[in-house]
């Protein structure tokens, strides 16, 4: 699939015909960005309904302050940024909590059982990009938002912190345990796969 | 240092810092080492999750309805409705075209069928008179020789691209109804995809053994049957 001739004009060039009420610029920098900020929604969500919801509100926020982007900052970033700050929103929305209250929202299902012989699964050098997927969508939410933002989105644990709102070695412990917790699910998947067959 | 150690400072440790105690450790350790390992695995495979997915077209649809009611994005000549052919339709074709490759499945029974989800106006049995709806411009498929579209199929299709009309109406002013401010982007989008669906009528008519001319009409349907689709799902 090719996007709208994407060599055509800079991505400054959009910026400044978007300002001027171009729509054909702002399509342009809908398609150089509507992946990382879709696939950022959805990790974050676990649900593509709320993510194209979400995906689009952080578009329409950015684009109605078109006006004031000034071409020395990255406009990525701050899409970025944007994006991220939706999502939480949405979240404290839904009441859910941003970081992690330890583990005491977890039920025993959603350990891995050592009995189906998880423990002794390797990952051995190599995830399922699927697989990985999965086992993000089931972490719980505090765990995912650490996660997401940190090991696939590359924010720094302070910039997480101030995202959040919490302190940084909060952030780095969320992730931590977000990441023991992933090789759980992964064993554990892996561990199911194995059986099955 | 011990195993309970390890588990102490690995917060640390996937961040690249260097400890020459852990790294002793590791050595001796398989199953820490293999700990280490997997976590440093799962760290580095995340990244590839950024942008990994696609949203769908109508993501696009709906910011650009909303820019546009709001007046962010503002048209360049705001009373003037393009004519039928104008260069509107190369813009609206490539966000299409995602659409038309997964609608594949529903194409033929749009064909032969109806362009649409919603039935109204049925038409009775094959043969019609080739009169231009009112409400479209003279359509260039009409002015193509009677002759060539005599197969059953063809003026089948061309029964189906005028039923519509009336149904594009019924849209439109649906959507003014329920959502005015994406009136003007669906108008245009609408004539967009009607210009495609009478091209591809018009070369298949000449054409009528041409599979590839075949394809390209089922995919325009589809593209319109799509069209309709997200503007439900906007206006719901
Ligand atoms: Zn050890």
């Amino acid at each position: 699939m090719t996007d709208p001739k994407p060599g055509s004009i800079t991505e400054a060039e959009a910026i400044e015909r978007a300002k001027q009420g171009d729509e054909a610029a702002f399509e342009i920098l809908y398609h150089l960005h509507k992946r990382r900020v879709y696939s950022l929604c959805l990790r974050m969500l676990s649900n593509p309904a709320q993510a194209e919801d979400l995906a689009q509100e952080a578009f329409l926020q950015l684009f109605r302050k078109i006006s004031t982007f000034r071409g020395e900052s990255a406009f990525s970033t701050w899409l970025h940024r944007m994006t991220v700050n939706v999502v939480l929103m949405q979240l404290r929305k839904k009441g859910l909590p941003l970081v992690s209250l330890e583990e005491t929202l977890e039920t025993e299902e959603e350990t891995p059982k050592k009995e189906l012989g998880a423990q002794d699964v390797k990952l051995t050098g190599s995830i399922d990009r699927l697989q990985l997927q999965r086992a993000i969508d089931r972490l719980p939410p505090g765990y995912k938002t650490v996660f997401v933002l940190h090991d696939v989105e590359g924010f720094e644990h302070n910039e997480i912190a101030e995202l959040v709102g919490c302190s940084i070695g909060n952030s780095k412990s969320q992730l931590h345990k977000a990441r023991l917790k992933l090789r759980d699910y992964l064993k554990f998947m892996r561990a199911e796969k194995a059986g099955n067959t | 240092m011990k195993c309970a150690d390890v588990q102490r400072v690995l917060p640390e440790v996937i961040e690249n810092r260097q400890d020459g105690e852990l790294e002793a450790h590791l050595k001796s350790c398989p199953a820490c080492s293999e700990l280490v390992s997997d976590l440093k695995l799962i760290s580095s495979e995340a990244r590839q999750l950024s942008a990994s997915d696609e949203p769908a077209p109508r993501v696009w649809v709906r910011i650009a309805a909303e820019l546009r009611a709001e007046g962010v994005i503002r048209e360049p000549e705001a009373a003037t409705p393009a004519p039928a052919t104008t260069s509107r339709r190369s813009w609206s074709a490539w966000w299409l075209v995602p659409v038309a490759a997964a609608l594949l499945a529903g194409a033929s029974y749009i064909v032969t069928h109806k362009p649409a989800p919603q039935v109204a106006g049925q038409q009775g049995p094959a043969v019609t008179t080739p009169a231009a709806p009112a409400s479209q411009p003279p359509a260039t498929v009409a002015q193509a020789p009677a002759a060539k579209a005599s197969s059953p199929q063809n003026a089948k299709n061309r029964e189906v691209a005028e039923a519509s009309s009336a149904e594009d109406q019924q849209f439109l002013s649906e959507v003014s109804q329920r959502a005015p401010g994406m009136r003007v982007t669906y108008e245009n989008q609408l004539r967009s995809v009607n210009n495609y669906i009478r091209d591809a009528q018009a070369y298949l008519d000449q054409n009528p053994d041409d599979e590839d001319a075949r394809q390209h009409l089922i995919e325009a349907y589809q593209q319109k049957a799509m069209l309709y689709q997200m503007a439900l799902d906007h206006v719901q």
